[in-house]
């Protein structure tokens, strides 16, 4: 098929990664975008985060369960790994993982998309 | 009594996860002290022997596992996961780990087919 392209996400039916990607970013700014690390807010910051992402991906209204995860973490110089694995139906199932930083801290957002069979 | 069993088999059970994530990180890092060179391939591992061991569970469910390790330097880590499923026949399962160097944090999502 001419025009076809290459990876995962090309067909309808499978989950758009690029357009979560978009409404996560957008939902770190809104809640974090100005701030500095506080230890006194982050635990309502995360909240936050993932409920406002999901609010968002369930007004797109498409036949999916969605899992959010969100870490932020201060910058202090330490060390910090993710790894994420999943045993799903690779054609209609999708995540997407956002990375986002200012001055004092890092945010790490992973949307997973599970098609409602 | 032929119910509560036929329910157990599908249902996703909080304990057995934590223990199969307990033992996975065991095995993956267990007695290491953090190290940067080595850090992606423990967090790959602990993810994939988690997911092996539960899909042999031969459970109805799909699975999402995910593995968060950091440094102990005094930084402050928070994290969140809101889902949004069914209730009744998914459930999730998160498991804080520590040694002298390191947190690892895993959590396992499943969701029914």
């Amino acid at each position: 098929m001419t025009g076809m392209e290459e990876y995962p996400n090309g067909n309808e039916g499978s989950f758009n990664s690029e357009e979560a990607d978009g409404l996560v970013k957008e939902c770190i700014e809104a809640v974090v975008g100005g701030d500095d690390y506080s230890l006194n807010h982050v635990n309502k910051w995360t909240a936050s985060i993932v409920e406002r992402c999901l609010t968002q991906l369930v007004k797109q209204g498409k036949p999916y369960k969605y899992i959010v995860t969100c870490a932020v973490m201060q910058k202090t110089g330490a060390g910090l790994h993710t790894a994420n694995s999943c045993y799903w139906d690779t054609a209609v199932d999708g995540s997407c993982t956002v990375r986002w930083e200012n001055r004092t801290m890092y945010c790490v957002v992973s949307v997973f998309a599970v098609a409602i069979p | 009594m032929d119910e509560y069993q036929a329910e157990e088999e599908t249902a996703f059970v909080v304990e057995e996860v934590s223990k199969i994530i307990k033992e996975s990180v065991e095995a993956a890092i267990g007695g290491n002290a953090y190290q940067h060179s080595r850090v992606n391939q423990w967090s790959t591992s602990v993810v994939e022997q988690c997911l092996s061991q539960l899909s042999k569970l031969g459970k109805p469910f799909k699975y999402i596992v995910t593995c968060i390790i950091t440094q102990k330097n005094g930084a402050g880590l928070q994290t969140a996961s809101t889902c949004f499923w069914d209730n009744s026949s998914d459930g999730s399962c998160a498991v804080r780990w520590e040694n002298k160097s390191m947190y690892c944090i895993v959590n396992v999502f499943g969701l029914a087919l």
